[in-house]
């Protein structure tokens, strides 16, 4: 009884999520070492060079990042949020500088030997600095003026990040802001007002974008607009005179390529899946293999692991994320338990897009899937995110 | 639940964000098992859909083999080297990379330019090989472009059946050069040439699926079929049965990997009658009897029927059709004059002059003549106000004499006693007029009888006259007059030709067993009495042995009995302008084993050209029953063909 007492007492860890976060992250260098095996330009590498291994070295500092963050309680942490936030709004400006263009979007800043992608970062700093902002008695929640400045500090990331471009991560603060504003106290009428405005816009957006005569249409990059379009199973050489038809059609089915192959990778895995590097979709490099190992992991997992696989992951993922609800419900104060709920709501924003994207229920968004996604920023980020749940978890009681 | 319940009653912001969550992943769970379980079929087709090429694999044909299982077309390795431009899109995209202009492009022009790049790689690859097997390959871009668009799953061949030297020099590079390999191809080759050719026919280039076979390829090797004689009459059973097999392609359609999913099942041989020895001396001595001869062979069992050698001349190269003969060459093999595709045993009408006596003979005979009794010959016979003149001496003749100095006086004579029904009657028992039942397709013709009763025939004795020395309203076919013969040998019997013996399986483990055609089919009988054949055969013996015209087929130790016949060939205006030279023999006399009969176009006479030829097919045919072992007078097989033509 002592002993049970005594472990009461001291702070412990969520060990069941940490196992699952090593697991996930176990389960991605697996599957990146797959989805790269058949890529000229990954595996003629040394393996300590391939990115399967830079995946385990990344989810190692991330671990150790994670580590630290919980070595200082989180009420402590979140007097550097305003710093946090406004460093990574400068980041986020300097991408326009400094950045390096890739595909036609600047989203990272070279750093050397590391490259790194600041809008990963911004959505940490703007969890910490929103949940710090919202955690103020209630009642000042009930003011306007608390209100609006609250969506401006989501305001201020997202539209940079969409002017990067980056529509994925840049819609992902919208779901994380608002669940955030709703779980602090934010009277609800309001955040209904707000859907209800953003909705709108929304499928005003949508209607403008797929619809209208050119000269109407709100500029969108060209390659978003098309994801779009396929997305929603639009023609979009409908209207075009006779002699571009043809060129539109073949880009058509060019961009709705990826989301074919990937449900084919998907949907071939069948109950049991192909088998570890057994992936015929890689192999034979139907699923383009510039997206693989980092937006399309998922459906390398789902064809050769089949639906058990898909299953896991999801599991591995549900306990992640309901152990974060549960830190939530324990912690100690509103900073706490809004920061975990900004951490679970962004996590699983994630999980939803990415996976839904695989099966076609999300259109193309450039969002990774945490943890198991190759690419450094991605997963250093996630496990920070981990780490600050990890952190709230332990300080959940006064000691 | 056990999620909710670690909650706080009083938490309803978490409660619903634990819904949402829990909602989301059985979306996820149940969305993922929608398309992994129950749409997962689909998918895989997909998947196969854009992976899979079907590539039709015909089967290796069935032999054509003699009557000994010595193969007369057969199947011969066809080495080629083979580009597998799997291998090369590295080089593509060096070679891209290195000459690719500065600036950009557009895209039309950035296709064109790879595809050039391309081509270049291949050339040079190409112009490689030439050299180094001293052999020029000549790959044109419309060439590559073609295969490179429209068969890139499958490999370019850049040389075909290469021989021994060239796959030496081939192998001994110090490095061959990538995306060059050896592979070997069955290729259907006549053994022995022109012989037996219009017997065996040719092939044709197609590859389209047979009746009862997968109709859906996506590509197809080459295959063939059989076009004229047993390759077209037996092409079902030589095909055999075609296998595929799939290859596995990249997103860009270059090959990655492939697998059998059916067995090809080879075809089964077909065994002839013939034998090939002598099919080869028939058509020795049809080469040699005349500048080009224009002529037939026909060589029957007289006891069961067995073409022992069915030849033609001129004769055709059936190896020339293969891949596909050139045109050139198609001309010559429609030479108005010499028509070499022609079958000349069973595919034309002649008239058969004087050997159509021997059924004269049996007219009269049989009708009461007396072969003792004496007719004076003037030199001429008058018909109505015809005179037919009469190339036997004049002087007094019996029916010996008159046979086998082939007398015209004599046989009109006593034909026009018997009457024009006798003589048709007996050769409507030999089956004249009907085709002999032959398999070889579209080939044989069934010769003309005449029908006296019927419109628009009015008949006369002139017509009769005619008919009794095989002038007239009476065509035949040498294989027609093979049948006679047999009959006239063999007591009576009129025997249905047979020409194939057995089919036997190619694989002896695979199961089926070998077919066997029935002998000795008798078709009808003479209807003639022992004796009349007996005087016949003893005519025929003396017509060779004794001073006859048959002599020059005379052999010391054998006796042959024959009857020459020489037919005049008349236009329209009725003037003689050629001669079908005839010579219809059996032997031995003692104990008839052969019949054989010698047709030549445009001969000098039954006995100069043909008897000659005849002899030498006896020869043969006696060499054969001593055993005699004949690997000299057979000849040996040609070599496979080696051209290398690219």
């Amino acid at each position: 009884m002592i002993g049970t007492i005594d472990q009461e007492s001291r702070p412990r860890l969520d060990w069941p999520q940490l196992i699952a976060l090593v697991l996930l992250l176990g389960i991605g260098a697996a599957f990146i070492h797959s989805a790269t095996s058949s890529n000229e330009i990954f595996s003629t590498r040394p393996w300590f060079r391939q990115p399967f291994f830079w995946h385990l070295v990344y989810g190692g500092i991330g671990m150790i990042a994670g580590a630290a963050i919980c070595w200082i309680d989180y009420r402590q942490l979140s007097r550097w949020a305003i710093v946090a936030y406004w460093g990574s709004i400068l980041l986020l400006l300097g991408v326009f500088v400094v950045g390096k263009e890739v595909y036609g979007a600047r989203r990272w800043i070279d750093f050397g030997p590391v490259q790194i992608q600041p809008s990963e970062f911004a959505k940490i700093s703007f969890i910490f600095m929103l949940a710090s902002y919202l955690s103020r008695p209630v009642e000042e929640l009930r003011q306007p003026k608390v209100f609006w400045k609250a969506i401006g500090l989501m305001v201020l990331p997202f539209l940079l990040i969409l002017k990067e471009p980056d529509l994925g991560s840049a819609l992902l603060l919208l779901p994380v802001g608002l669940v955030m504003l709703w779980a602090a106290g934010t009277p609800p009428r309001w955040l209904i007002q707000m859907l209800g405005a953003g909705g709108t816009l929304i499928v005003l957006l949508l209607v403008d974008i797929l619809f209208a005569p050119p000269q109407w249409q709100f500029k969108l990059e060209d390659y978003q607009r098309r994801r779009l379009l396929v997305y929603f199973g639009i023609d979009f050489a409908a209207n075009a005179p006779a002699p571009e038809r043809a060129r539109l059609r073949r880009e058509q089915r060019a961009h709705s390529y990826n989301v074919e192959q990937a449900l084919i990778s998907v949907g071939s895995g069948g109950w049991l899946g192909k088998g570890w590097n057994q992936g015929q979709q890689i192999a034979l490099g139907y699923l383009p293999r510039a997206v693989a190992h980092n937006d399309f992991i998922f459906s390398v997992i789902a064809e050769e692991k089949g639906f058990m696989g898909s299953f896991i992951v999801i599991s591995l993922y549900s306990v992640v994320l309901f152990t974060g609800i549960r830190t939530a419900a324990q912690a100690r104060d509103r900073l706490g338990r809004l920061l975990a709920v900004g951490v679970v709501t962004l996590i699983f924003s994630q999980v939803f897009i990415n996976i839904g994207m695989n099966i076609r229920l999300m259109p193309v968004t450039g969002v990774p899937l945490p943890l198991l996604s190759s690419g450094g920023s991605s997963v250093l980020c996630s496990l920070i995110a981990a780490g600050v749940l990890q952190n709230i978890h332990l300080y959940r009681r006064n000691y | 639940m056990l999620i909710f319940d670690q909650l706080k009653k009083d938490d309803p912001q978490l409660r619903a964000l634990t819904a949402l969550v829990l909602t989301g992943v059985i979306v996820l769970l149940s969305g993922l098992w929608y398309v992994q379980v129950v749409a997962s079929k689909r998918f895989v087709q997909n998947q196969r859909a854009q992976a899979y090429r079907t590539v039709r694999i015909p089967a290796a044909r069935g032999k054509i083999q003699d009557r000994n299982g010595q193969a007369m077309a057969d199947n011969v390795p066809n080495y080629r080297v083979n580009l597998y431009l799997e291998e090369l899109p590295k080089l593509f995209k060096d070679e891209w990379r290195r000459t690719k202009p500065v600036g950009p492009l557009k895209r039309d022009e950035r296709v064109s330019l790879e595809s050039m790049a391309r081509f270049r790689v291949v050339s040079n690859l190409s112009s490689h090989l030439g050299r180094v097997l001293n052999l020029p390959i000549a790959v044109t871009p419309g060439d590559f472009v073609a295969h490179y668009s429209s068969q890139l799953a499958l490999p370019m061949t850049l040389a075909n059946q290469m021989n021994a030297l060239q796959i030496a020099r081939f192998q001994e590079q110090p490095t061959i050069p990538p995306g060059l390999d050896l592979d070997v191809q069955p290729m259907r080759f006549y053994l022995y040439g022109t012989t037996a050719a219009h017997l065996l026919g040719y092939l044709q280039r197609d590859n389209q699926s047979r009746e009862g076979e997968e109709a859906d390829y996506d590509f197809r090797l080459p295959d063939y079929r059989g076009k004229v004689g047993i390759e077209k009459a037996f092409d079902s059973t030589l095909r055999g049965k075609a296998g595929m097999k799939s290859v596995l392609v990249n997103n860009l359609g270059y090959r990655q990997a492939e697998s059998t999913w059916v067995e090809s099942e080879p075809g089964t041989n077909v065994v002839l009658t013939i034998d090939l020895r002598i099919q080869r001396a028939a058509e020795r001595g049809l080469q040699a009897a005349l500048n080009y001869t224009r002529g037939a062979v026909v060589v029957m069992d007289c006891q069961d029927g067995d073409v022992i050698a069915l030849a033609s001349s001129p004769a055709f190269d059936p190896n020339r059709f293969i891949p596909h003969i050139s045109h050139a060459e198609w001309e010559a093999l429609s030479d108005p004059k010499l028509r070499p595709q022609l079958n000349r045993s069973i595919q034309e009408n002649y008239a058969p002059g004087s050997i159509f006596k021997i059924i004269t003979a049996m007219a009269c005979l049989e009708s009461g003549l007396d072969p003792e009794r004496i007719l004076h010959n003037p030199g001429h016979i008058q018909i109505g106000r015809r005179v037919i003149k009469d190339t036997a001496p004049p002087g007094d003749y019996d029916f010996k004499r008159a046979f086998i100095l082939s007398s015209n006086t004599y046989f009109i004579t006593n034909g026009l006693n018997a009457g024009v029904d006798r003589i048709l009657e007996i050769c409507k028992s030999l089956h004249l007029g009907e085709k002999s039942g032959i398999p070889l397709p579209n080939q044989e013709t069934s010769g003309i009888l005449p029908r006296p009763g019927e419109k628009p025939i009015s008949w006369h004795d002139g017509d009769t006259a005619n008919l009794c020395i095989g002038q007239g309203f009476i065509s035949v076919t040498p294989m027609q007059m093979a049948v006679m013969t047999a009959a006239i040998a063999n007591g009576g019997k009129v025997l249905w030709p047979r020409l194939i013996d057995r089919l036997v399986p190619q694989d002896p483990l695979l199961s089926g067993r070998a077919w066997v055609y029935e002998r000795a089919r008798v078709r009808d009988q003479l209807n003639v009495s022992p004796r009349t054949l007996e005087i016949i055969r003893d005519a025929m013996r003396a017509d060779v042995e004794e001073q006859g015209s048959g002599k020059a087929a005379r052999i010391p130790g054998y006796t042959v009995c024959g009857k020459t016949g020489t037919a005049q060939v008349t236009d329209g205006t009725g003037r003689v302008v050629d001669h079908t030279t005839w010579f219809a023999a059996f032997a031995p006399y003692e104990n008839p084993r052969y019949a054989v009969v010698v047709m030549v176009e445009s001969g000098s006479s039954g006995g100069g050209t043909c008897a000659p030829i005849a002899k030498q097919v006896f020869q043969a045919l006696r060499q054969r029953d001593l055993g005699v072992p004949t690997a000299s007078t057979s000849g040996s097989p040609s070599n496979p063909p080696t051209p290398s033509e690219g």
